[in-house]
């Protein structure tokens, strides 16, 4: 995933690139007027055409927002000629100037500033006594520390660096097996997806028109049954390899453990202030992440990391995530359009229906799709790429009747989208790990295998007690305005 | 007949819009470099002040619905923010690797590799600057027929959606200027991509 040109390498000279680029747009030309030749009544080559420079245009490495846009363009231009652009224009304004969507640059820059405190040697110091005690020792803090930062960021990058980069010299200092540490570490970064405030959740919200409360709320209770399983596997560590354990580390008396800890209270409150005000229908996502960003500065200031540079470092961070969540969005709202017309979604839905499938099928179904799709794009990507084809398919009683209601799938989505985010050949959490400790990706990517297996466990728990997702946003009260 | 129009109409504009892109990207890269980037780095401060703004609409709604004042059209106000928060950005995160992109294959052209870029830019150029033109057109189509804000705001649609116009314009900018560098200068794209940051 890095742009590194061989040392080696040598320029062609300039007339040979210009010859090049002339050929490139031949080449489009050439399809666009194959494209537009085909007769009215062929709607499924014009589909397939569609698909297929789809996944050209992505798989060449063109900027996921404008490879989407680019085929939501030609698309419009194919079905509804004449005024395609038009079409798209107000599309696109209309998306990205969205009520909704504003958590999304909030939350991220809530994220920012957090990420910018000392609150990775912190997490590392005030987690470290309470899981020492714990059978499987300090490999909790791995997974207890990123269900925390998850907690206050919705990027899994960010809260795999924040965790390990404490995390993992100091379990290696301890003698702790490196490929549990790494393992484990991978696996529990990517509830930075699923514990609210999720960005991938924000997205899908956005995409499908659902509440994004209901589905930060339903987030909780899956979150933290994955994270239990995980501490699960650290547990299982310690008692199958007991000849791995490392030394233990001096007990702490109580109120040392809480002097420990002092930094880190204060940001389990302010997680319990944006989630509870959510719950309790105080607010808005949307007013639950301004008051985010506002606990994160005074922290922040509280703590003496926030001065000039890490304000306008964080600000200009979350500037900068957010512009490419908005052009990526801006890309899927045209090509859901586009897709309308091309009837594909209905198309298909009519099809799987006509199969006449047992709901479970069609989600292991989707689940491999999924996965396969995860290896090859990021979480927000395939979320907003499928959405518009998938939700025809699922947003039908016999779903409904079992308790699978468009809430649930979105965590579902989530769960499938985090097993993408550390299988190769893209996984994020592969690279970045790879970028923070210089391992292979081969080996990294086999300490997370175990992790891996335990998600598609979860994946079976949620298809078996959908209440894990639906029950807890029922509960919750709604949200004014 | 409308459709002629637009045949006719449609490409001759859009000609001329990428014409007087090129041209710009082309003087100011070997004339004046920092003016450039100087270009790209306001839009994202512009983006970022826009971020402010949003927290600040909001902050104000939350004490504005406690203190039982009339705030109308508040959402409609950060809504505006947010689309000028983004589109004023877009060009910066360009040009700091945050879009996202499929670098699997582009990753194994090896000496190839600049072919790649050159395509990956020029499809990228192409739809921004379509993406650019219509914008414009259909900023000027809402000046023209006087829209309105469905919302409680009543602003004029035309003036947020400048933002819009501006950052799809400043984009399509960075894109040729970055095309441009590719075919003749030893320029090999973007810096860095996504990795972690950009990733969410």
């Amino acid at each position: 995933m890095t742009i590194s040109t061989a040392p080696g390498m040598t320029l062609p000279p300039v007339n040979k690139r210009l010859i090049g680029a002339a050929v490139a747009i031949a080449l489009g030309m050439g399809a666009w007027f194959l494209l537009h030749s085909i007769g009215e009544e062929d709607v499924w080559a014009k589909t397939g055409l569609f698909i297929f420079i789809l996944f050209f245009l992505l798989g060449s490495g063109v900027w996921v927002g404008l490879a989407l846009m680019a085929v939501a363009y030609i698309g419009l231009d194919v079905f509804v000629p004449g005024i395609a652009g038009d079409r798209m224009l107000t599309t696109i304004w209309s998306s990205s100037s969205s009520w909704t969507l504003t958590a999304l640059p909030l939350f991220i820059w809530m994220g920012e500033i957090l990420f910018r405190t000392r609150l990775s040697e912190d997490m590392f110091r005030g987690l470290s006594p309470w899981m020492a005690g714990l059978p499987g020792g300090l490999l909790h803090t791995n997974v207890v520390g990123c269900t925390v930062f998850a907690a206050v960021s919705g990027s899994s990058a960010a809260t795999l660096t924040t965790v390990g980069k404490m995390s993992i010299p100091e379990l290696r200092r301890r003698g702790y097996p490196e490929f549990m540490t790494i393992g484990t570490l991978a696996g529990s970064a990517t509830l930075g997806l699923m514990i609210p405030p999720s960005l991938t959740l924000i997205v899908y919200g956005v995409t499908i028109n659902e509440s994004i409360t209901k589905l930060f709320i339903a987030g909780i209770v899956p979150g933290l049954v994955l994270a239990t399983m995980f501490m699960g596997y650290c547990a299982a560590w310690y008692y199958l390899f007991p000849s791995q354990r490392p030394a233990r580390d001096p007990g702490m008396s109580f109120s040392a453990k809480l002097w420990n800890s002092r930094f880190l209270i204060p940001v389990i409150c302010l997680i319990l202030a944006v989630i509870g005000s959510m719950y309790m229908g105080l607010a808005t996502p949307t007013e639950a992440a301004a008051i985010g960003v506002l606990g994160a500065l005074i922290l922040a200031a509280l703590q003496g990391s926030l001065n000039w540079q890490t304000f306008t470092e964080s600000l200009m961070g979350a500037t900068r995530t957010s512009a490419m969540i908005a052009l990526i969005l801006m890309g899927a709202a045209a090509l859901a359009q586009s897709m309308g017309f091309t009837g594909l979604p209905r198309a298909l839905a009519e099809w799987i229906a006509s199969m006449d499938l047992s709901v479970f099928t069609l989600i292991a179904a989707l689940t491999i799709f999924f996965i396969i799709i995860g290896c090859f794009l990021d979480g927000i990507s395939s979320v907003v790429l499928t959405m518009a084809v998938i939700e025809p398919m699922v947003n039908i009683p016999a779903f409904q009747d079992l308790g699978f209601s468009m809430i649930w799938f979105g965590i579902f989505v989530v769960v499938v989208v985090e097993m993408a985010q550390i299988t190769p050949p893209i996984g994020f959490n592969l690279f970045v790990l790879q970028g923070m400790i210089g391992k292979e990706i081969g080996y990294i990517a086999k300490t997370a295998i175990p992790m891996f297996l335990i998600m598609v466990l979860m994946v079976a728990i949620l298809v078996m007690f959908p209440e894990l997702a639906t029950w807890l946003p029922e509960t919750a009260r709604s949200t004014p305005g | 007949m409308k459709l002629a129009a637009d045949l006719l109409l449609d490409p001759l504009s859009f000609l001329l819009i990428a014409c007087c892109l090129v041209g710009l990207a082309l003087v100011l890269r070997f004339r004046a470099p920092r003016v450039l980037d100087g270009l790209y780095l306001a839009g994202g401060i512009a983006g970022a002040l826009f971020l402010i703004a949003i927290l600040v609409i909001i902050l104000m709604n939350m004490s504005a619905r406690w203190l039982l004042i009339p705030f109308p059209g508040s959402t409609d106000y950060a809504g505006y923010c947010m689309a000028a928060s983004s589109c004023f950005a877009l060009a910066y995160a360009l040009n700091n690797g945050a879009h996202i992109r499929v670098n699997l294959v582009l990753g194994r052209l090896g000496s190839w590799r600049r072919y790649g870029e050159v395509w990956c830019y020029g499809v990228a150029a192409l739809m921004a600057l379509v993406f650019a033109r219509y914008a414009v057109k259909t900023n000027i189509w809402s000046e023209k027929l006087n829209e309105i804000s469905q919302g409680q705001d009543k602003t004029e649609i035309w003036i947020p959606q400048l933002s819009m116009t501006i950052g799809a314009i400043l984009l399509a900018l960075a894109l040729i200027d970055h095309l441009v560098r590719l075919l003749v200068t030893d320029h090999d794209g973007v810096a860095k991509t996504a990795l972690g940051e950009g990733e969410a």
